[in-house]
């Protein structure tokens, strides 16, 4: 399945603003945001700030990376599709 | 009464006579009740879901928490615990463990055992009304805590929680002046509030910002009371602090 991203800047009452939607075909799933120097140990890796349909909305992990991210993502859609 | 402040149950002493006067009587029973007194590491798990206990636990310094742990080590905090508390007093009547007993803090801790307990709710009904009231109050605190979980934005849960601790606290003689020792980490508050570390960061650096608290040295400083408690919406009347007789 592929993804979608697009860089986008959110409001989180924070310094985390740089953002990215996450995609797939054509659906919004997910939206990461890069964790800012507030964060210390947390700071630079991304955060699951909002999931949409199978992407859990109640958790919140951090990944590595955004390819870490998106692994995760689609490991959490499976094969199904999305809507 | 000089003497409670060396014996090593004041704390509970100190709990039992926030709530009501105790005689010298009950206070001595108090006292002479036959303890194991213990000295645990951070993070040391005081009784597990699942087992059956035998004994009480009271805390007579440092912080205990009551959780639970669910697929993927994810945590749930019930409530906090701090010195004059007996987390596990249900145990007395519902001795298997449905949630775990876990030390926060290095601490001290007093076990009791269920039957001397027995014994001095049975010789002393008023102390057993002062036992029951104390499980009550813990019963209107998750009521508040469910409020909290299911009603209140990040921020506002995380004022109302530190105005909780600082009365709480307070009641007891363990702070004062809008100051109170704090702890915990933020991963321990992340999931007494079910919010992710992240959330709780953020909370607590707004909180910062707009000058309502200051954290440092695991001491909370309360630095705006009236307004933490105006954006918690804060009501204390679920904590029943003001001294009660009882009958």
């Amino acid at each position: 399945m592929s993804l979608h991203l697009q860089p986008v800047r959110v409001a989180t009452s924070s310094d985390d603003s740089e953002s990215q939607l996450v995609f797939a075909e054509g659906f919004l799933v997910a939206m990461l945001v890069h964790l800012s120097e507030q964060h210390e140990d947390d700071a630079g890796r991304w955060f699951l700030e909002a999931g949409f349909g199978r992407i859990p909305s109640r958790d919140h992990p951090t990944f590595l990376d955004l390819d870490e991210a998106q692994t995760w993502i689609r490991q959490q859609l499976g094969n199904a599709y999305v809507s | 009464m000089a003497s409670n402040f060396t014996h090593p149950l004041f704390p509970l002493i100190r709990k039992l006579d926030s709530i009501a006067t105790l005689t010298d009587e009950e206070r001595q029973a108090v006292e002479n009740l036959p303890v194991r007194i213990r000295a645990l590491r951070a993070r040391h798990e005081i009784v597990r879901h699942g087992e059956k206990a035998s004994q009480c636990c009271l805390i007579l310094e440092g912080w205990a928490c009551r959780s639970k742990v669910i697929s993927e080590g994810k945590r749930q905090i019930f409530s906090f615990h701090i010195a004059g508390d007996i987390p596990d007093l249900q145990s007395l009547h519902i001795p298997l463990m449905d949630h775990d007993l876990c030390t926060l803090t290095q601490a001290t801790v007093a076990f009791i055992p269920h039957e001397a307990v027995r014994d001095l709710t049975m010789r002393f009904p008023s102390i057993a009304a002062v036992f029951w009231r104390d499980t009550l109050v813990d019963a209107a605190i998750f009521r508040e805590w469910m409020i909290s979980m299911g009603r209140r934005t990040a921020f506002d849960h995380l004022a109302h929680l530190f105005c909780e601790l600082y009365l709480k606290q307070q009641a007891v003689g363990l702070a004062g002046e809008h100051r109170c020792p704090l702890p915990i980490t933020q991963g321990d508050l992340a999931d007494a509030t079910s919010l992710s570390n992240v959330h709780v960061n953020r909370v607590l650096k707004e909180m910062r910002g707009k000058g309502l608290i200051t954290l440092r040295s695991n001491t909370l400083v309360i630095e705006a009371w009236d307004e933490l408690i105006r954006a918690a919406e804060f009501d204390a009347t679920y904590l029943h602090l003001q001294k009660r007789a009882v009958p």
